[in-house]
């Protein structure tokens, strides 16, 4: 007996995976943060096809703001399987005359800020949810925002805001893979215990493993329950899970050439873009076999 | 459009009634402070509008953050703090938050330039020049309290990122309301001459004004052109007020470099065979804490010495 619960993770199961490949689809050929990507898919997955309800104009009534431009890459991934960008447009991304960028500016399709000045959508995120509320509105605002941007300080600044208004329509998710720009976080600038930080500035705080779908799920609808507070959701998240051949090739990697280079080492492509092709023909599989 | 001397009046904490009137006029209007509000003059909307008021804290980066995000929901935001911390504390939010949106947000900074008694940290003499490089930004530097009110509720109505200087406290009503009528971009002839051309903005139209009612007393040929919006000037008009006289001088709250002096030369120069210009107000220095009167008689900004220094130029 397969129960909906089941199957409704097996779905997301296939939504990530397929995530997983447009993020390496897109990236080996144009490089890009394919780690942080593929790691992300799964939450990008319960968040797309899953957790923001649709406004029935083919977009959604809650709102999503990422505020980490190297992150973008699962909006795009998510938003190909919508077909709100093709495949063939975002294969150009970053190229020259190309209008798909890396870290999108506002009035792109699909994206509320411009992103890649990081910490600054923290606090754009929190205006919206003041301002739904202020409406009257039930709209749910969720940033996602990364372990290493909580060394910007505006960041704090926009979670004293959130806890002081009791906005309980914001949902933050912090990507909590221990990764900056040129190194981990804890050896650059150690930003736990994040999950404690943001139990002392006024969040309704949890840490879960980002990488599991009934764990995002569980914290998502926990959110809904929480009044008078923010949500503040920690997930661990690892680079490249989800594709194991990357996963061992690489356990960190801020960004990766499209020629498969990375800081230190050589990343073969093809071995993973099989793997998330098989992963998704057994996902396929197992969900045409349940009831 | 200049009252005459006898009609000019001084108006108590202007902004209160500015921000109240406008925030009654448009219920979209959300003022906002970085814990500074009254020392901006913002009383009223805070206890009889509290709906259309939110106080960020002493968090400047987030203030415009959160404006941003406030636009982003349809609302009009407008914040407001010192010049020093809206353009220095805030540039980037001001830049990637606002500056790249299509949303109205308003970010006002008041005490501009030499106008803060605070030496230095609280005063902002750099604030034009460096809103003036962003990009598709509206800058607007007004005089009074009539350009500023018609500024502030015009700007409501324009997309993407305003700054603009504000006026605090006991605050001059020269321009006649009555003839005056905000347009951003367009330049206002206060007086009409042929031999020096002066070209000011903001509190500093103020200083000109004192120093062209000694000039007149005097006899000395000269017009004198307020300029509120740096950007997007009328170039045009600029031009033709520049060569339809034999010097030009410009008078700013703000260092000569990058504000408009800089803005008058790059438009002058960029037709050639022009007046010679002659830059008025911070060269290149940090000014001393203090009374404006005592500020603006170091540098030479005085009614008596800027008039003749705008003589001067024609010995």
């Amino acid at each position: 007996m397969t129960s909906n619960s089941e199957k409704r993770i097996k779905t997301l199961e296939l939504w990530a995976a397929k995530m997983r490949r447009n993020v390496v689809d897109v990236c080996m050929q144009r490089g890009g943060y394919a780690g942080q990507g593929v790691a992300l898919s799964d939450f990008g997955a319960c968040l797309y096809f899953d957790e923001m309800r649709p406004d029935g104009k083919g977009w959604y009534h809650d709102r999503f703001v990422n505020s980490n431009g190297h992150d973008t890459i699962i909006n795009f991934a998510a938003m190909a399987e919508m077909g709100i960008y093709t495949m063939e447009e975002l294969r150009t991304m970053g190229a020259d005359g190309s209008p798909i960028d890396q870290s999108p500016i506002e009035s792109a399709r699909g994206f509320e800020i411009t992103s890649g000045s990081l910490g600054t959508g923290v606090s754009q995120a929190a205006g919206i949810a003041l301002g739904e509320r202020k409406k009257g509105s039930d709209k749910r605002i969720y940033c996602l925002l990364s372990d290493g941007e909580l060394h910007e300080g505006s960041v704090w600044e926009a979670f004293m805001f959130a806890a002081h208004h009791k906005l309980s329509n914001f949902i933050i998710v912090i990507d909590n893979n221990d990764l900056g720009a040129t190194g981990k976080t804890s050896d650059v600038l150690a930003v736990e215990p994040i999950k404690k930080k943001l139990e002392a500035f006024g969040f309704h705080a949890r840490q879960i493993n980002g990488n599991s779908i009934p764990e995002i799920l569980d914290a998502f609808a926990e959110a809904k329950t929480i009044k008078d507070q923010p949500y503040g959701l920690v997930a661990d998240t690892k680079i490249f899970a989800g594709i194991k051949v990357y996963q061992d090739a690489i356990p960190f990697a801020h960004f990766v050439g499209a020629n498969g280079r990375w800081d230190t080492g050589y990343l073969e492509w093809e071995p993973g873009w099989q793997e998330i092709q098989n992963t998704i023909g057994r996902l396929e599989g197992e969900l045409a076999a349940m009831p | 459009m200049l009252l005459e001397k006898d009609n000019r009046e001084m108006v108590p904490s202007a902004f209160d009634d500015i921000s109240f009137e406008l925030c009654k006029r448009r219920d979209n209007v959300i003022m906002m402070s970085a814990d500074l509000s009254q020392y901006c003059d913002l009383y009223k909307v805070t206890k009889e509008l509290p709906d259309q008021y939110v106080d960020a804290g002493m968090a400047e980066q987030n203030q415009v953050g959160i404006a941003a995000g406030l636009a982003k929901a349809g609302f009009i935001p407008i914040t407001s703090t010192f010049a020093s911390y809206a353009s220095r504390r805030a540039f980037d939010q001001m830049v990637i938050c606002m500056g790249t949106s299509k949303n109205t947000g308003i970010c006002l900074g008041f005490t501009p330039g030499i106008s803060s008694p605070a030496p230095i940290h609280h005063q902002s003499t750099e604030d034009l020049g460096m809103t003036r490089a962003i990009a598709h930004a509206t800058v607007v530097d007004p005089m009074d309290v009539t350009d500023f009110a018609q500024a502030l509720d015009a700007a409501c109505d324009r997309p993407g990122l305003i700054y603009m200087r504000g006026h605090r406290g006991t605050t001059p009503q020269w321009l006649d309301a009555t003839k005056f009528k905000f347009e951003f971009g367009k330049t206002y002839p206060l007086r009409t001459g042929s031999k020096v051309g002066v070209i000011s903005c903001g509190h500093a139209s103020q200083w000109a004004v004192e120093a062209s009612d000694i000039l007149s007393d005097r006899g000395f040929d000269h017009s004198l052109l307020h300029v509120p919006t740096l950007k997007p000037v009328n170039e045009d008009e600029i031009i033709d007020f520049c060569f339809a006289h034999e010097q030009i001088v410009t008078v700013e709250n703000h260092q000569i470099s990058t504000g408009l002096g800089g803005l008058v030369a790059e438009i002058v120069t960029s037709v050639g065979g022009g007046p010679r210009i002659t830059r008025i107000g911070l060269p290149n220095t940090w000014a001393p804490g203090g009374s404006i009167k005592h500020i603006r008689s170091v540098f030479g900004l005085d009614a008596e010495s800027l008039a003749a220094r705008i003589e001067g130029v024609l010995q």
